[in-house]
Order: C-alpha cells, then structure tokens, then sequence
C-alpha cells in the first residue's frame, strides 16, 4: 500500500478518529524535543532545577518553595486591604524581616471577592509558620483577617486553614535554585567587601 | 556538680498529676535503664498500665533529691494496641501518629540514619510502651527495675523488646560534660539561674496552660487525656567518637590546638566551660559551677569570633544571636533527658573498637515533635539560618562528602574532612501522659 493510498484512507476515517490521531502525534513530537532538549542539556544544571516537594503542600527546587493560595475575602475584605496597600504605596518593605521570603504579591479576583496570595519562600512549609504566630501576630492577623474564615495565627487550626486554600504548582522554576534570602544577603555583603578591597588597592 | 535547682517560688502547675521526669534533673552520676514494651493483647496493655502506674513518679517536690525515679510514655502504636476511642485518635497531631520511622524526609533521616539501618524494635511500629528509670546510685536503680520486672513478668499479651541500660558521671562518650542547660518552666517555682533567660511559658512543656502564643497548644481529647501530658522524642545514636579524635587529630599539632578546635566545634571545652567565658582554655571551675556556666549570651560576639556561629551549642541554643530567618528561639525550646550509654574514650584512641556507645537524645515539651523536626532541617542539617548556607551541625548532624566547618577568625579557618560522629540507631515519638491520664488509659 503507497502512502497516497494511506493519506486517503486517513481521510476516509471518522473527523473523531483523525483529531485524535492528529493530537497524538503533535504531543510525540513535543515529547521527542523535550526528550532531546533534555539529553542535550547540561545534567548539573538540570539536577540543579529539580523540583521536589515543600513538605506539607507545594512545589521546592533546590532550597525555594512556592505557595499560591486563593481565599474568599469578607464582604469590605478588598476594600479595607486596598486601603491599607495604598497607604504603603503597594511598598512592603518590612517583611524583609522575614528572611526567608522571597517575594509575595497581592491581588483580588472576581470583583473584589477573592484574594489571591502568591510566594516563593526558602525552606519548607511547615518551619516558620509557629514563629508568624509569636514574631508578628498582628501583621498576620490584620492582613489575613479580612479572609473569611481565617481562623487567627495562633489558632491551631490556623495550618489546616492556609493548606485548604493552596493551589500546588504543576510546574516550577527558579532561576538560582539554591541562593536562599540569607545567601543573597550574605553574597551581597561579600560583594561589597571586595569592592571595598579593590578600591583601597588602587 | 549540683544540678538540683532550687525551689523559690510557689509552683501554679498541677505538679501531682504531671511526671517528673519533665521537671526533676538528671543527677550526677546517674543510673538507669530505657525498657521497650509491645502490647499484643488489649487487656494485657491495660493490666500493664494499671499495674505501673503506682510506680509512676510525679513532679511534685521535683526540687528534693531522690534515689530513683519512673517515666513511661506511649507511641501512637501504643494507643491503638490500648484501644484508645478513635475520635481520641484522631485528636493527637500528624506528625505523632505518623511515628518517627515516617517522617524520616521531614527529619533529614537519610543515607546511614534512615529508618532501614535502624536497630530493632525502632521503626517496626511494635515499640508501645517506653519504661525509663532515672537513679542516682546502682542499688536504688537495680531495685526500681526489680520492681518493674514484677509488674511485667507473669503478664501474657505484653511482651519485653529491648532494654537498654544507661549511666553516665555527667560526661558524655566524647568526654564532655552535657545535660544541663535547660529552659526554665514558668509555674514550676524553679530558681533561673545566671544565662537561662526569662521563665517561658509553660504551656510550651506542658499541655494545658497558655504557651509562648498566650493561647494553650492543641491537646489531644478527652482533657483527662491531654492535660499535664506532653510529647517525648527519643532518638538513640551511636558516637564515633575514634571518628571525632581522628578529625582532631588530621587537624591540629599540638594537645592545646586540638581541644581548642574541639572546643570550637562544640562552644564549650571539655569541663563545660563556654568558649564565650573562657575562649583561650578551659577552666574546669566554671565548668562545674551552675551559677557561672550557663552566664553568658552572644551581644559581644556576633560574628562567632570566640564562639562559631556553626558550633553545636550556639545552633542549639543561639541565645542572643542575630538569626538571619525570622525564629523566635523561645519557642524552639526543648526539655533535654539524654543518657549517655556505654564507655567514654579517651582523645588520645583513634581507632574504633566496636563497643555500642553513644547517647539517647531525649526531648519533652509540647512542642517537642514540631521542634526536633525543626531543628533537624533549619538548625542541625542546614546554616541557612545565621548564614552559613550549606554548612551543618559538627557534632549532629549527616555531614555530606566534602563536608567542612568554619571557624571565624581574620583569616577564618576552613577545616575539612568532617564526619558524621553521630549516627542515629532508631527512635520514636512518644506521648507522656499524665497520672490520672495513665489512670484514664489504664480503663
């Protein structure tokens, strides 16, 4: 049988039969790059980016996890945390006390009915979750109090609460794996510390 | 050295009902034995329970010496062997029901310290009942055991695992003097003494009373059950301790630079002594003074100078020290009853002999599971936390191949080659009921 004969026979299939035909090879050959991308790269690297778990829920490569989590919001929920927002012009600065968290972000879905919180942190889920509850209670709970049901930091059902809520990432990638907050700092510091030796050389 | 503190206030705990083994120190020298019991017949554990709990010691006088002493504490395994009611169960946290062996990712129990290298009966779930006597003499210890040994003898259904002996002058293998910092418990009466800081909450050691939160920490049901109760990790490790003196050894000359490198792996020299006291050499009358050994934070030294910011007693206890990560080291805090077992070596062996020899890591509080998990990942197997990215605990931890230990100095000294000079053997969580909880059990 010649390949006309083939390609007419294909075409003669039910439309069903040909989209799924159709489907299944475009998937074999994003499968076959990625398979070849993936024996072509650098193995170190790849290891590297490796993505495991952050304990309790979420997704970790190397020492950076993430936590994406969508809450309802009280009625005036979006409102009050807008307000607060504004104030610091959107500026978070202070949570740099943190030290183990890498960004976070802010934003209400469906018309000011939901909040979605969204972060990369070092470490795993579970650690510094206590020391919120007994560091900075009332930042926690004036932010998150405007989610119904948030239980407060100190409640014990407080983890269940934020678990609940969480959506694990399928995919995740971070662009230096393993340079924690506390590296980042301490590089920078370092950094600074050549500079100044440069300087002094000349 | 007199490791009784003394009692000057009026206790607020309910010190009758909670056992003594969270309040009462370990004396000096010490006697004991760690018994491992399975329950195989419901009746059988229940009849056990009746029968030990006359011999349970409380914390009431905790203050006063005494000859010997007996703790028990249950696995969840032991619950359910007991037949405790499910929504009971279901009220103790995850981590406890899902037993040590279980949470061996969260633990960073992996490679050599993994649960299919540990010894029996640790991880087969059968270990239910732990039975400890604590004595300060061999004739009080050996008569407790005889006593116990009763109870257990004709009983079928119940049946005897392990029995491990302990006993200690104060000294651990590796030759140093240990067990004697310790939080002090609000409520208990206790006299702080110089360096311990301010009482925390005893919520954070008992369950039932307000924490470090203000709030009491979860408590399993019903209250008869949870209160005046608390969590215990038992973790027993062998010390390498020809392994230890070897990196000692590799690394430095003379007998004054190898106990210094030593002192800076530990924060203390041999006596006791903290290098923040006395950081050129030890000086053993600090060292056996309650009130001097303890004396110290690390305000004046916060980039490791005298004391490294990656040796085991600051990663332990890092007091004042400027931590990179928001932790309050309050809360962190844990009841410490490690034994010693076996015989100490001397610096100058180098080679191992076999022999079993080590240390039980014990920990009480009601924290105790959530802390020896934190500790494990952020304090012991990681220097994430005072910026020491990848470096570990010395004395603790799985060290990696390649592994090394810094110790701060213009220039600082990068020592390489370190092992691991402890390796986990097995363990469990535990909870350690109350008396009228063991009553409650009992049925």
């Amino acid at each position: 049988m010649g390949e006309h004969d083939i390609q007419t026979r294909f075409q003669e299939l039910p439309a069903a039969v040909r989209e799924k035909v159709d489907t299944v090879l475009t998937d074999a050959k994003i499968a076959v790059k990625l398979k070849i991308a993936e024996i072509l790269a650098d193995p170190a690297e790849h290891a590297e980016h490796a993505v495991t778990t952050a304990g309790r829920v979420g997704a970790k490569s190397g020492e950076v996890s993430e936590l994406t989590a969508i809450m309802p919001l009280k009625p005036n929920g979006a409102e009050r945390l807008r307000k607060f927002f504004t104030l610091v012009g959107g500026n978070l600065a202070g949570a740099g006390q943190v030290g183990t968290l890498h960004n976070m972000r802010f934003v209400f879905l469906d018309n000011d009915t939901k909040l979605l919180f969204a972060t990369a942190y070092d470490g795993e889920w579970d650690p510094y979750i206590d020391d919120f509850a007994t560091k900075i209670p009332e930042f926690m709970d004036y932010l998150f109090g405007n989610v119904e049901g948030w239980p407060g930091i100190t409640s014990p059902a407080v983890k269940d609460f934020i678990t609940q809520h969480q959506i694990p990432a399928e995919a995740w990638f971070v662009s230096h794996p393993n340079i924690t907050v506390a590296e980042a700092n301490r590089l920078k510091r370092q950094d600074a510390a050549v500079q100044t030796f440069v300087d002094a050389l000349n | 050295m007199e490791l009784f503190r003394r009692r000057t206030r009026r206790p607020t705990l309910d010190l009758d009902d909670i056992q003594a083994t969270v309040l009462r120190a370990r004396p000096e020298p010490y006697f004991g034995t760690h018994a491992i019991i399975e329950i195989t017949d419901q009746a059988a554990g229940r009849q056990l329970l009746r029968r030990l709990a006359p011999l349970v010691s409380s914390a009431a006088r905790w203050d006063e010496p005494r000859s010997s002493w007996m703790a028990l504490a249950i696995s969840y395994a032991g619950l359910v062997a007991l037949g405790v009611p499910q929504d009971s169960l279901e009220s103790f946290p995850a981590n406890f029901r899902a037993g040590m062996a279980a949470r061996a990712d969260r633990l960073r129990d992996t490679g050599p310290n993994a649960p299919q290298h540990w010894e029996a009966p640790w991880g087969s779930g059968r270990a239910h009942l732990a039975v400890s006597v604590y004595a300060d003499n061999e004739d009080d210890w050996r008569g407790t055991m005889a006593g116990y040994e009763r109870q257990l003898q004709d009983l079928a259904g119940v049946r005897l695992l392990s029995h491990q002996d302990f006993g200690a002058t104060g000294f651990n293998v590796f030759g140093y003097r240990d067990g004697f910092s310790q939080p002090v418990v609000e409520g208990s009466g206790a006299e702080p003494l110089p360096g311990d800081g301010r009482p925390i909450k005893a919520g954070e050691f008992v369950l039932g009373y307000p924490s470090e939160t203000g709030q009491p920490l979860p408590m399993p049901t019903p209250d008869v059950l949870g209160r005046n109760g608390t969590y215990v990790v038992f973790r027993k490790y062998h010390s390498h301790v020809a392994t230890f003196n070897r990196y000692l050894r590799d690394n430095a000359s003379t007998e004054e630079d190898r106990e210094l490198l030593a002192a800076k792996l530990v924060g203390r020299w041999r006596s006791g002594a903290p290098l923040a006291l006395t950081p050129e050499q030890d000086d053993p009358a600090v060292g056996a003074d309650p009130r001097r050994i303890n004396d110290f934070d690390y305000t004046d030294d916060p980039r490791g100078l005298r004391t490294p910011l990656g040796s085991h007693i600051r990663r332990m206890n890092p007091r004042s020290t400027k931590l990179e990560t928001l932790s309050d080291v309050n809360i962190r805090r844990i009841i410490r009853r490690s034994t010693s077992f076996g015989e100490p070596v001397v610096p100058t062996v180098l080679t191992a002999d076999g022999a079993d020899r080590g240390l039980d890591f014990i920990a009480l509080g009601a924290r105790a599971i959530d802390n020896v998990e934190f500790l494990q990942s952020e304090w012991v197997n990681s220097g994430n936390f005072v910026g020491l990215g990848k470096e570990k605990d010395p004395m603790i931890s799985l060290q990696d191949k390649g592994a090394y230990f810094t110790v701060p100095g213009s220039p600082p000294r990068r020592v390489h080659g370190i092992q691991s000079f402890n390796t986990l053997r097995g363990g469990e969580y535990l909870f350690m009921p109350s008396l009228s909880a063991i009553h409650w059990l009992a049925g």
